[in-house]
């Protein structure tokens, strides 16, 4: 699959929310979406395409927007394929995709937990590798290493 | 070879008088554990002979003086840990327990259930997410219960003190009697460290 073919395919379906295919070296695309067309593209990708494994979901601060990239793979074709949006650095939130591919669930509740990116509709966003009531999210880079007497005054739950 | 005299075994009695079986109990300032013969220990008269020597000692010298030292002897000897691993330093745990370092020879023998132990090695890295865990297993140990901090880790840290996940040092949870420096210790550093927990234990007062 090339992108041309992919963005010939999505963008009927999605109409203004697709912002374009572009190469991307490995896969068959990477397609870049409004987080409005989410799960119109999820759907679309799935059953249309045939990209029916979510291989990963991952968030990136970029400090002055999070992208929150998935990462899927066809059976049929033999590929893998991009799927990327950009949020709003304040309040970033995305419709959660584990409706779709089950397999979001963890990797959206770990994107939550370190970059700090919420996924509407996830049925269980709590911490997944950090203890709960923890305060931070430690993968933006507006967190500071820490004095540990600070991190455990802020975590510490015994 | 010749032996000296004082480290022959002693000749076994004849026949020893009912009741009057020499029974001599381990005690700090003793010069060596006493060599009993297996036969005066299977004979019926030790355990009533043992009560009253033991009975007449402690009306002698007090309760704390007798039976401390025989409580600490028998303690120091007998270290169980808490067999489990965090991290690396967990290597070099299991490898003391093989054939190469052997610690049983010390009396150490893992357990895997924290209600059979009384010693804790806390051998890697403690992140917080395991924390809470930590503490609840250290307080199903019964008392009297021992903490080795086992490398740099679970000393203060170590690589990862600043990091956003990982308790600087596992005192900070618990109390700990002996530190083991390393990244990881060997083997050898982990049983010198029991070996220091064995001297502490033999001081131990209450
Ligand atoms: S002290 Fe070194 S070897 Fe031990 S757990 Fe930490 S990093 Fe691993």
């Amino acid at each position: 699959m090339q992108p041309e073919e992919l963005q010939a395919r999505i963008s009927p379906k999605l109409g203004e929310n697709l912002l374009g295919v572009e190469p991307f070296a490995g896969t068959a695309g990477r397609v870049r979406f409004r987080p409005a067309g989410a799960l119109e593209l999820f759907e679309t990708v799935r059953d249309d395409l045939g990209f029916r494994h979510l291989s990963m979901v991952g968030a990136i601060d970029w400090v002055d927007h999070r992208e929150v990239f998935y990462v899927v793979w066809s059976d049929d074709a033999r590929q893998y394929a991009l799927l990327s949006t950009d949020l709003a650095a304040d309040a970033p939130h995305v419709e959660s995709a584990s409706g779709i591919w089950p397999s979001a669930n963890w990797h959206e509740r770990e994107a939550w937990e370190f970059v700090g990116v919420t996924f509407d509709h996830h049925p269980d966003l709590r911490h997944l590798l950090m203890p709960e009531g923890y305060a931070f999210h430690p993968l933006l880079r507006s967190f500071k290493l820490h004095e540990p007497e600070e991190l455990e005054v802020k975590s510490r739950r015994v | 070879m010749t032996t000296p005299a004082a480290q022959t075994k002693p000749a076994p009695a004849a026949s020893p008088p009912a009741g009057s079986v020499p029974v001599e109990l381990p005690m700090a300032g003793a010069p060596a554990v006493p060599f009993i013969e297996i036969e005066t220990l299977r004979s019926a008269q030790f355990i009533p002979a043992a009560k009253e020597t033991l009975g007449d000692l402690i009306a002698e010298q007090g309760q704390a003086k007798v039976i401390r030292p025989v409580f600490n002897w028998a303690g120091r000897n007998s270290l169980f840990p808490l067999h489990w691993g965090l991290a690396c330093c967990a290597i070099e745990f299991a490898a003391a327990f093989g054939a190469r370092w052997d610690a049983e020879r010390f009396g150490v023998v893992p357990r895997s259930s924290p209600r059979q132990c009384d010693l804790m090695i806390v051998n890697g890295t403690v992140t917080w997410k395991v924390a809470h865990k930590l503490i609840t297993l250290y307080e199903q140990m019964p008392d009297p219960k021992w903490v080795i901090a086992m490398g740099n880790c679970a000393t203060g840290g170590g690589p990862f003190r600043t990091a956003y996940s990982v308790v600087p040092g596992v005192d900070k949870l618990i109390p700990v009697d002996v530190y083991i420096a390393g990244c990881p210790p060997r083997p050898e550093a982990m049983l010198d460290g029991i070996l220091r927990l064995e001297n502490l234990i033999r001081e131990r007062k209450e």
